[in-house]
């Protein structure tokens, strides 16, 4: 384990550098759109009267750099403050830091995405394990048929038609809002309570929209690792089934990290539609909401930390393979 | 002793010197929707405390017959007819999945064919022997990672090395010997070995086959070699069961069988083996293809195909057994030339 620092210095240098490329790409993202809102803040700003250097400081605190400068200086100055952590400030909610807003949209949804992901895996996976077993019969195959439909169904339908049914034709869950209005943030149970119940159709929709591509590459996994030969030779070793089961989740589970890994982006990026559709207040919502109000700073600000949470949970679900897979450790 | 309970009416059918006993063990696959026989009728004695070698061409059925032994055919395959009785622990062919379970890897184990992909590539060898060890309730499994330790050491491995590795870590040949250390560790009364030095070179071959004769020797351990090789079985066979298309050809002891061969196919395997001294192509292989088998008849002579005495009694009948008189040498075939020698 001796090279595992190392590593992760690499991986997150590597990350840093990504974080970085994503930067320099929506700030030019901003500089191609038409009529350069940063400038035309400016104008605005100085038609309706206000100081010329009051004004111009007004358009550096919102977009990190100043509009009639040359624009490597733009850009030098827009990553200078991105260094200091500082992402401007939001248009629509004026005055407040796009850091601020970021931070508390955030949470909300690294814990519907992280539900939604481990909901799905572990589904998918108990799916997979019972479609293999029970392969040649027709309850393996109503689960097959059933995971291919719902696979096939994207998260935006899926979110529609559960918002639909369970929250309008039959009110069972709660729309809107993380949790209840009425009730104090804490580490309250009832709080809790009602952060899981918030949370369900979301968790469900992301859960149900993926969790037939994990039960499917499963049980691909598990068929060919049942015909592998060491599973044979566990069988003529008389080990007990339960170390048998577990020698076979183990090796079967293995090349759906990797999926893993690409399914986290596409969480996060699903995150636009079902939280718009839930009106759950998170980063999927704070970016959509910040697009259709032009509000540059915000929505620059949501691409990066989008991108960062995604490289951090690249990096662990990386180290996560390498715990369980030591062929892929370093000598 | 194992944890199976002896059955005393089984144990007495036995000889004294007979550890196992086959009979009549139909070994079907079912093929679209054709059951083909990959065994068929073997009768065996397998001797209390010496090598006995199951030799023949790929396709004879050798494997078929190791995984039968074990009661272990799998689907499409399965013991059509037949029993396979030890004397130790009964008729496996009649145990349910729990004592079949037991049995395995305990009181009879196998080294297999591919015993170089026979461990879990994600844990340690050292972890997979406790698997072992607590599988068959052992009280210490610190005790089997010591016995591991000095098998290891006797086949000149680095025994804390092999133990905490993992099975990428070690080389073909050093899986081989793994393979075997889990075979005798626990240690069997009956010991199979599947084709144990196929995959390896020449060198790690005689030692490897030096290192299970001698610890054969030493426990008196009663082995079933299945090989095609006929040199490896003149160096450790103590008896010889020629397997032709699924039928047992000839049986006899080691010695005997290669300087008096009776049935016109273990002749002509013996005649396929090049000398050391004199003309190479003195060496005759033997001419044409073992039969397929969707191929094989189910009348006659199996053999009648390739061999050169062929009458047409051989296609009407299956040959009996006979016995060369006085000696435990037995033959099936029909020709009166397999008489003489």
């Amino acid at each position: 384990m001796k090279s595992l620092i190392p590593r992760l210095i690499r991986r997150l240098f590597g990350g840093i550098i990504m974080i970085l490329a994503v930067a320099s790409f929506t700030f030019f993202l901003i500089h191609l759109i038409p009529g350069n809102p940063a400038l035309s803040k400016l104008t605005s700003l100085e038609m309706s009267g206000v100081q010329p250097r009051q004004a111009e400081l007004e358009v550096s605190a919102i977009y990190g750099f100043l509009p009639h400068q040359p624009l490597y200086i733009q850009y030098l100055q827009y990553i200078w403050q991105l260094l200091h952590l500082n992402l401007g400030k939001s248009i629509m909610y004026a005055g407040i830091s796009v850091s601020h807003l970021l931070l508390l949209a955030l949470p909300w949804t690294v814990f519907t995405v992280t539900a939604g992901i481990i909901v799905s895996f572990v589904v998918g996976i108990l799916a997979g394990v019972l479609i293999a077993v029970y392969r040649d019969r027709w309850f393996g195959n109503g689960i097959t048929l059933f995971s291919t439909f719902l696979h096939g169904i994207p998260q935006l339908i899926m979110a529609l038609l559960l918002a639909y049914l369970l929250t309008t034709i039959w009110p069972i869950f709660p729309y809107g809002s993380p949790y209840k209005a009425s009730m104090t943030p804490g580490f309250t149970l009832p709080f809790i309570g009602s952060l899981i119940f918030h949370a369900i159709l979301p968790v469900a929709a992301y859960a149900i929209s993926s969790y037939g591509g994990w039960a499917l590459t499963m049980k691909s996994s598990v068929v060919s690792v049942l015909g592998d030969d060491f599973i044979l030779a566990s069988e003529l070793r008389g080990l007990k089934p339960r170390i048998r089961i577990g020698y076979i989740a183990r090796n079967a589970i293995l090349p759906l990290f990797t999926t893993l890994t690409l399914s986290i982006g596409f969480m996060f990026g699903g995150s636009v539609f079902i939280e718009q559709i839930f009106d759950y207040r998170g980063l999927g919502y704070m970016l959509i909401t910040a697009t259709t109000n032009l509000d540059y700073p915000l929505m620059a600000g949501a691409f990066l930390i989008i991108t960062t949470a995604v490289i951090v949970a690249n990096i662990l679900a990386d180290f996560l393979y390498t715990a369980i897979d030591p062929r892929i450790r370093v000598q | 002793m194992g944890s199976v309970a002896v059955e005393p009416a089984q144990a007495s059918a036995l000889d004294r010197d007979v550890a196992c006993r086959v009979r009549g063990l139909t070994v079907t696959y079912k093929v679209d929707n054709r059951e083909l026989s990959a065994l068929r009728d073997v009768d065996l004695d397998i001797r209390q405390g010496q090598i006995t070698a199951v030799i023949g061409e790929s396709g004879s059925g050798k494997s078929t017959l190791a995984l039968a032994l074990m009661n272990a055919v799998s689907k499409p395959g399965r013991i059509a007819a037949g029993k396979v009785t030890y004397r130790d622990l009964g008729e496996v062919t009649a145990m349910d999945s729990e004592r079949l379970r037991r049995a395995r890897g305990r009181s009879l184990s196998m080294v297999f064919q591919a015993s170089q992909n026979s461990l879990n590539p994600l844990t340690r060898v050292g972890a997979q022997l406790l698997d072992l060890a607590r599988s068959h309730d052992m009280r210490d499994p610190r005790a089997v990672l010591r016995e591991a330790a000095a098998l290891a050491e006797r086949m000149s491995l680095d025994a804390d090395r092999v133990l905490t590795s993992y099975q990428h870590q070690l080389s073909g040949g050093m899986r081989q010997r793994v393979g075997i250390i889990f075979g005798l560790v626990l240690k069997p009364q009956v010991l199979l070995l599947d084709e144990p030095t196929t995959a390896l070179d020449v060198l790690s071959q005689s030692s490897v086959l030096e290192i299970v004769r001698s610890i054969q020797r030493e426990r008196q351990l009663t082995t079933v070699l299945i090989t095609h090789d006929m040199g490896v079985v003149a160096e450790l066979a103590d008896r010889v069961v020629v397997l032709y298309a699924g039928r047992v050809v000839e049986e006899a002891p080691t010695t005997e069988l290669i300087r008096h061969p009776r049935h016109p196919y273990t002749r002509a395997l013996i005649q396929a083996i090049p000398r050391l001294t004199g003309d190479p192509s003195l060496a005759r292989p033997l001419e044409g293809q073992p039969p397929s088998l969707a191929a094989i008849p189910t009348t006659g002579c199996v053999f009648r195909g390739r061999c050169p005495h062929r009458m047409e009694v051989c296609e009407t009948s299956t040959p009996g057994i006979s016995q060369v008189s006085d000696t435990d040498h037995r033959y099936a075939c029909h020709w009166e030339g397999a008489a003489n020698d």
